[in-house]
């Protein structure tokens, strides 16, 4: 059923709903998560197949490459998002997935990235499954306590005053601007570090790892889940990873299902999975 | 060299102007919904297999009935009329299912954003289950086109005749809505909606019927360009339609969000720039829309001539 190497990419499915989830909790629907992953999947196959290529890599390596990108995506989305941030809803929406076209067509494009083909044999600092999934398994436990202690910070207080009501939260002294700032590039800090970690899982990477098609399914992680808390998009994004796995027989019909899941979750579970309620009943643990 | 370039033009005129119907498509509902529907581009494929079928050609159900065709291929342009009836069609259905519910809750505006994609994935996947991922080319000389000649010298520069077509029939298509969103009746109701739903609503507008009218127009416009690049290029494929759905996003805001006129220049300025682009930076050609939008969005986000908007609280 789930065997190692599924759990890891579920994992990483969960990693990039945190990542779309982020913005989206200070009401800002922002599809770039994509385009950050592309970048840190890059930078870690560019970087660890420089030189004659070792077949393993070490894990302070992959730890410096992890810093590395986390910076470079955190200045991208400081850049892209000072301009695109004074945008709202559809605006930012739209911006979000040039940028994310933008990223791919470079890519696909740059003399030194490998074209349509890609980057093939980066190295491994794993040899066996189990090794991914107790590392991103601990990625993952961080960025869900950052979450967790997030929402009961100021910060998030303020992300979710923004999301109710920007202009109220404006008027009440928030600095909004920096807010969704902080969020936006926070959300590509854990794109760009998911990013090289599944660059050395997969051994390769290329432009498609980036596309559009990873927005619709990363939104669907959230929409899924539910974004009213950090556990949501951990849940949507470990179920939606897992289930064409575990209903192999249906396909081809994996991408129509995510579909239905965008398209008529907002209709009929517009709170998703993970429901205030729901945390209300699990009782004093509130995430 | 004169004649070189003249050709460029026209094709960039000619690719622009299937920009301006997707653009357009998007305009209508965005100006009487404040919406968009991401499903335009999934519509745009549809409308492109719709022509196939109706053309004749031939199609493998995904191996299920392979070659199977309709018995009859229709004139081209009856083809077309059809397809993208049946990409309208289908865009009211896109309306019931993504966009009635949530205003009947009275729900946050940018969720519709998010149902519509999840309509445009299911139907570009529902597409490719039917039709397989491979692409098609349009059967040659298909019925109509046949008795034409492969192509047309125009002052000096020689032109495929379908890129004439394709600038044609969309310069129609883009007249014939301009004039009646300007003189008719119902086209003055879009108008009234667009500008204040709940007034006209008290004038007695039946605003309801306004937006499904919209919805059915804006998906017959993505059909229509649909077919027009299916006939002119091939059909590569279900996704072939996002693509040009997420450049009509580009020009949409290149032009200004809901303005007709906009939604028109914009997408010949997008066509032009493209075809301008050298043959050695092809591969770059893609990302141009989106650095023009982002230029746009940064520099003047209400478009080339789109009216500033005030903050509404």
């Amino acid at each position: 059923m789930i065997d190692n190497g599924l759990l890891v990419q579920m994992i990483l499915g969960a990693l990039l709903g945190l990542s779309v989830y982020l913005p989206m909790a200070a009401g800002q629907l922002s599809l770039a998560t994509p385009a950050f992953y592309a970048v840190g999947g890059t930078l870690a196959a560019l970087l660890s197949t420089q030189g004659d290529t070792p077949s393993a890599i070490s894990l302070g390596a992959v730890l410096g490459e992890m810093l590395l990108a986390a910076g470079l995506t955190a200045a991208l989305a400081l850049l892209v998002g000072l301009p695109v941030l004074r945008l709202r809803g559809i605006y930012l929406a739209i911006s979000t997935i040039a940028l994310v076209e933008i990223v791919r067509v470079a890519i696909l494009n740059l003399p030194f990235t490998g074209g349509a083909t890609g980057i093939f044999g980066i190295p491994q600092p794993f040899q066996q499954p189990l090794g991914y999934v107790l590392f991103s398994g601990s990625l993952l436990a961080l960025a869900g306590w950052l979450c967790q202690r997030l929402e009961a910070s100021r910060l998030g207080r303020s992300m979710a005053a923004i999301r109710d009501d920007e202009l109220a939260s404006r008027c009440m002294g928030i600095h909004t601007t920096r807010v969704k700032l902080t969020a936006f590039v926070a959300s590509a800090m854990l794109a760009g570090v998911t990013g090289v970690v599944a660059a050395h899982y997969l051994n390769t990477w290329n432009a498609r790892q980036g596309s559009f098609d990873v927005a619709i399914t990363t939104l669907a992680f959230v929409i899924l889940g539910g974004s009213r808390s950090w556990l949501g998009p951990v849940i949507g994004g470990l179920l939606l990873t897992a289930l064409p796995e575990l209903l192999r027989p249906v396909g081809d019909l994996r991408l129509v299902l995510f579909g239905l899941v965008i398209l008529l979750g907002p209709v009929f579970f517009p709170q998703g999975l993970i429901t205030p309620a729901l945390l209300e009943r699990l009782g004093r643990w509130k995430p | 060299m004169i004649e070189a370039l003249l050709q460029t033009l026209l094709n960039g005129a000619a690719s622009g102007g299937v920009y301006a119907l997707v653009a357009l498509g998007y305009t209508l509902i965005f100006s009487v919904l404040g919406v968009i529907n991401f499903a335009q581009g999934a519509l745009f494929s549809l409308g492109g297999y719709l022509t196939y079928l109706f053309l004749g050609g031939k199609i493998g159900v995904n191996g299920a009935l392979p070659g199977w065709g309709l018995p009859v291929g229709l004139p081209f342009w009856l083809a077309l009329l059809v397809a993208a009836l049946g990409s309208g069609a289908v865009g009211l259905l896109v309306e019931r299912i993504a966009f009635a519910p949530l205003r009947r809750r009275g729900a946050e505006p940018l969720l519709s954003l998010i149902t519509s994609l999840g309509a445009g994935v299911v139907l570009v996947n529902l597409l490719q289950l039917l039709m397989g991922a491979e692409g098609y080319a349009f059967p040659q000389g298909a019925a109509g086109l046949a008795h034409l000649p492969e192509s047309l010298l125009i002052g000096g520069a020689r032109i495929r005749t379908i890129q004439v077509l394709l600038l044609a029939i969309s310069a129609l298509a883009v007249a014939g809505l301009s004039l009646w969103l300007e003189n008719s009746r119902s086209g003055k109701a879009m108008r009234a909606v667009a500008e204040d739903a709940t007034t006209a609503t008290l004038l007695g507008i039946n605003s309801v019927a306004v937006v499904r009218l919209a919805f059915l127009l804006s998906g017959m416009l993505a059909g229509l360009g649909g077919g027009l690049i299916g006939m002119s290029v091939s059909l590569a494929g279900p996704y072939f339609g996002i693509s040009y759905g997420l450049k009509g996003l580009a020009v949409l805001v290149l032009g200004g969000l809901g303005s007709v006129p906009g939604a028109i220049v914009g997408g010949l300025v997008m066509g032009l720039a493209e075809a301008l682009i050298p043959a050695e930076a092809s591969g770059w050609r893609d990302a141009l829309a989106f650095a023009i939008l982002f230029a746009v969005l940064v520099l003047r986000p209400s478009g080339l001539l789109g009216r500033r908007q005030l903050e509404k609280v």
